[in-house]
């Protein structure tokens, strides 16, 4: 294989194959396809023209106000499609009727909320119980289901769908397990009530997946201090599903699980790559509810370039990027050894192998310019000082001193690089590490005599 | 080197087969393997190119839940390891055959092409430890072994222990002490060292054919350098988080301690024994009010240096559900290892300033833009310090760049004294407190960024600018990535074109054009194939490409 070209002649027909290839990618993406992981069947959802009410939360489907939704709303106006998987409810239904009206109770229907210790149980009404009780309606065998003569034991009476009631069909209710551990029986015995995590469902008349949990909403004792919290513990796999590692489970059929923007400042935005420093600075536990160490060490000690901190042609362009300090080398870099050992490579690095640099070829601008006395405006100082580290990615500390040491023993030039009044405070440095001192400062030099 | 891989392999299989052979599901066991070779070359601004021939071949071992059965809040013990190696077989294939080893073999062409520390494989240990949690009613844990730290003072590796506190009174506390990971010690890299010092491994030097120590007076010795830390965490409330760490380093051992060999002789001064590294103090945390914003900072405070390395704060307001609006700041002043004399040099830092909207349009896209600026500070003003120069050696005005003032030139001490030499009269001009006060060159920054998530595939816009007196680069990345056959195939691909100058280099403008296809397979559950291609163009080196093939492996039982 041919690593090189010397020629960029065919630079543009690269450009445009590249540009086609994109955009068969892209149109490859939008067009649907018939193996991809299938969302939750929409029923078509026709109830009879005659009825109106338990079709939608609020008559007419008007918003429901944000004081009947669970706590948390205002944060999240829609529970995590990770979390509660979209549902497909082919029911006409009427909780402020039954509630208000008829005076049945949370309970009465969804009495095995009050036994249930986890997320996975089944909590919606038996009809034998319930609704049997006053529907001209038989659910005994729900393979073979009985109406009645009167109207309210019609199967379109309550269910919906296309072709409901034909042949005793109704169209498929679909409500997937929430991805969670959930134990209702706890809340119920520290009396929670139902209102505190669903809202006041009791005034709606559809209660939809709008009135399920939101996280927020469950920090109002999961997120108390630790002496009030009680049995409401904090951690993330309280809840949430856990691999074996611990770590939390990322991954569902309708997508990939995200802190919101609100929690703990994490949100995963698009620069997220650019600020997560400040969280993981903080709390690396928090990190840790989702994140192995490999994921930091990808980037911060990877060996295979990520490409969503160094674009393609790196390589061309990191000089300018470094000088630039964008993105800052040092985050990932130890640049004397990993900057370093390329660069002596390449005959970059002034202290490099003698062969790998040809006599008197030079990198920067010439020594007029660079390193005498006086100062240019493009004098090395002034780089030194605004990107020191671009300057240690290829210099040992003899390049310094070859003109910053002290004149004599040390070998130098005798030209200080030490701001005015640093005598006042040398001698902490010197007492703790005399080791940088004396690279510059010869035996029995004045100066460090002073600083001592 | 193929001995212990296979070593390595065969361990934890050993483990696992006897694990998977009894019948209670007492623990959970996770293997996981890395391999990805790369081959791309990078070349010399002096004509020759080097091939970079590369593999990276990682092998992990995890064990969780040792104690048994596991309850969230319960005692849990976890054995974690991760080793690597990372080889790069084209070392050398640039030379000719005859001195093909002479990077790494000082014996071959005299030493002229030897890079001390250069070696074709590395091994390194990532991580290596046992961790106990919730012991003593929740009061208690620990790791044991090779582990890393992340706090405020960056990310850090170290042998040793850490203990932690649990209180019921909002704060937890951490101590930890042990040997700071060191590149040229066994089983290390250099990636956690503080900057600035080049150290290494001498196996072979001072040995007949070998290289002499003193030869590489700038290459220091790798020795042991025993560390410990502390480290004060709130716990308890969601509103608010924040930890207060300290850690000191120590180098130990011997160091040269010149530039230069001591008159008359090839030998150099050093320095031996026990002397700081690093002690540097840290913080960060936020407050953070889930309906209406909140607000974020940190520091990095160099004792050695008696200065701030790094500050930072931000301001973030949810306005609505789907909009974050913020502004942040941050400080940065470059510091090193207390054994280089790099810290004299750090004197100014750069400082960047940013505004920022974050929306996410839908569950599945989102974007964020920001922009802002960059100052950086030096002592001095640049445009005039050349002159007030000039002036004081009494040459004319635009006298920088004509006229050389030798340093090297003995001269008395006393630069007021009449007949002074021009060095003594020049050095004193430069560092009057008048001529030093700060000054900055600005650069403009922005970015933005967005993304379309599915579960069927991703797209990703990235885009830069920054620009100023001292280069620009500015350009962007469209990329993503489709899967097929519930995720059994991929296929990803990226575009790239970046303008960017860098007024020090010879070819100082250049614009790339680079694209990347690859694809990947899944043959079983546990294993994903890939491979891609990178192809960049642009004005200065022609054409580049870059291949790739990786195999991941994880196994959970």
């Amino acid at each position: 294989m041919t690593m090189r070209a010397t020629s960029p002649a065919p630079l543009w027909s690269a450009v445009a194959l590249a540009l086609g290839v994109a955009l068969a990618f892209i149109a490859g993406l939008s067009l649907p396809a018939a193996d991809a992981d299938q969302e939750p069947a929409k029923a078509t959802v026709g109830a009879p023209k005659k009825y109106t009410s338990g079709l939608h939360p609020m008559p007419n489907g008007d918003p429901v106000p944000l004081e009947w939704m669970p706590p948390g709303t205002k944060e999240s106006p829609a529970p995590s499609d990770e979390i509660f998987p979209p549902q497909t409810l082919t029911i006409r239904f009427n909780h402020k009727k039954h509630v208000q009206d008829l005076k049945m109770s949370c309970k009465s229907s969804h009495g095995a909320a009050y036994q249930s210790a986890a997320a996975s149980d089944r909590l919606l009404p038996e009809p034998t119980k319930t609704c049997d009780a006053c529907h001209d309606v038989s659910h005994a065998d729900l393979h073979r289901v009985v109406a009645g003569t009167e109207e309210n034991g019609q199967c379109t009476y309550c269910h919906l769908g296309e072709g409901a009631g034909v042949g005793g069909r109704v169209a498929r209710f679909v409500m997937p397990s929430p991805n969670l551990r959930f134990n209702h029986k706890k809340h119920l015995d520290r009396n929670i009530g139902c209102a505190q995590c669903h809202g006041r469902v009791e005034e709606l008349e559809l209660a939809t997946r709008e009135q399920l949990p939101r996280m927020a909403g469950c920090f109002g004792c999961h997120a108390l201090p630790v002496p009030a919290r009680g049995e409401a513990k904090g951690e993330c796999t309280t809840c949430h599903l856990t691999e074996p590692s611990g770590k939390m489970v990322q991954e569902f059929a309708t997508g990939q699980l995200l802190p919101p923007d609100w929690l703990h400042m994490s949100g995963h935005t698009p620069d997220w790559i650019e600020r997560h420093k400040s969280v993981a600075g903080s709390d690396s536990k928090y990190c840790a509810s989702c994140h192995s160490e490999e994921d930091c060490a990808e980037c911060h000690d990877g060996r295979v370039r990520n490409r969503k901190v160094h674009p393609n042609d790196w390589i061309t362009m990191h000089q300018a990027a470094a000088r630039l300090d964008n993105p800052r080398c040092t985050s990932c870099h130890q640049e004397t050894q990993f900057c370093g050992d390329c660069h002596r490579r390449v005959g970059v690095a002034r202290d490099g192998p003698a062969g790998n640099r040809p006599t008197g070829a030079r990198f920067h601008p010439p020594p007029s310019v660079w390193t005498n006395a006086p100062r240019t405006g493009e004098h090395h100082a002034w780089e030194a000082q605004r990107n020191l580290n671009a300057c240690v990615s290829c210099h040992a500390e003899r390049d310094c001193a070859t003109c910053h040491a002290t004149k004599g023993i040390a070998g130098g030039g005798g030209v200080s690089p030490h701001p005015a009044g640093f005598a006042k405070s040398c001698g902490q440095p010197l007492s703790r590490n005399p080791r940088p001192c004396m690279v510059c400062h010869g035996p029995g030099d004045g100066m460090l005599e002073r600083c001592r | 080197m193929k001995l212990t891989r296979r070593a390595l392999f065969a361990a934890p299989c050993v483990v696992a087969a006897s694990l998977a052979a009894s019948e209670a599901q007492a623990l959970d066991v996770e293997l996981s393997a890395t391999t990805a070779g790369q081959s791309y070359d990078v070349g010399s601004p002096w004509g020759y190119r080097l091939e970079r021939r590369r593999l990276l071949q990682t092998v992990g071992f995890s064990m969780y839940h040792l104690q048994g059965d596991h309850a969230p809040g319960e005692p849990d013990y976890n054995l974690r390891l991760l080793g690597r190696i990372d080889a790069d077989f084209g070392i050398g294939n640039h030379l000719d055959g005859t001195i093909a080893d002479a990077e790494t073999s000082f014996d071959v062409a005299g030493g002229s092409r030897f890079v001390p520390g250069l070696a074709i494989a590395r091994f390194d240990l990532m991580y290596a430890y046992i961790e106990g949690k919730n012991l003593a009613d929740g009061w208690f844990g620990f790791r044991a072994g090779r582990q890393y730290v992340t706090d405020a003072l960056g990310w850090w590796s170290f042998d040793g222990g850490l203990v932690r506190l649990t209180t019921p009174f909002y704060v937890d506390v951490e101590l930890y002490g042990g040997l700071e990971q060191r590149g040229g010690l066994p089983l290390s890299t250099h990636r956690f060292e503080s900057q600035g010092v080049w150290r290494g491994s001498h196996s072979g030097f001072d040995e007949e054919g070998g290289p002499r120590s003193s030869d590489y007076p700038s290459y220091q010795f790798a020795a042991e350098a025993p560390a410990f830390g502390a480290a004060i965490e709130s716990a308890g409330p969601n509103w608010l988080h924040a930890r207060l760490t300290y850690r000191r380093v120590y180098n130990t051992g011997e160091a040269f301690a010149g530039a230069f060999p001591l008159a008359g002789t090839t030998g150099y001064r050093t320095v031996d024994g026990l002397r700081l590294s690093s002690e540097r103090v840290g913080w960060a945390g936020y407050v953070n009010k889930t309906d209406l914003g909140g607000l974020k900072g940190g520091f990095a405070y160099d004792v050695y240096n008696a200065t701030f390395s790094n500050a930072y704060g931000g301001l973030e307001v949810y306005a609505g559900p789907r909009v974050t609006v913020g502004a942040d700041a941050d400080h940065y002043k470059p510091t090193f290892d207390a054994d280089s004399i790099f810290n004299w040099f750090s004197h100014e830092p750069n400082t960047t300033a940013t505004g920022r909207v974050a929306v996410r349009i839908t569950k599945e896209i989102d974007v964020a833009g920001s922009g802002g600026a960059r100052l950086w500070a030096t002592q001095g003003d640049p445009d005039e310090l050349g002159e007030i120069g000039c002036r004081a050696i009494n040459l004319p005005a635009d006298c920088a760049g004509e006229s050389y003032v030798d340093p090297n030139r003995p001269g008395v001490i006393d630069p007021t004294a009449p007949g002074a030499p021009q060095d003594a009269r020049l050095a004193e001009a430069s560092r009057a407190e008048e001529n030093r006060g700060t000054s900055y060159l600005i650069d403009g920054l922005g970015q933005l960024v967005g993304r379309y998530l599915s579960t069927r595939g991703s797209v990703e816009l990235r885009s830069m600018l920054q620009i100023g007196e001292r280069g620009h680069r500015a350009g962007g990345d469209a990329g993503g990535e489709i899967f097929f056959d519930g995720k059994r195939y991929a296929l990803g691909g990226r575009l790239s074109v970046y303008d960017f100058t860098d007024p020090r280099a010879d070819a100082n403008h250049t614009t790339s054009f680079g694209y990347v296809v690859g694809g990947g397979y899944k043959p079983i559950d546990i294993t994903r194939i890939g491979a891609e291609w990178e192809h960049d163009m642009n004005e200065r080196v022609g054409h580049r490409f870059r291949v790739m093939g990786r195999l991941d492996v994880l196994w959970v039982r």
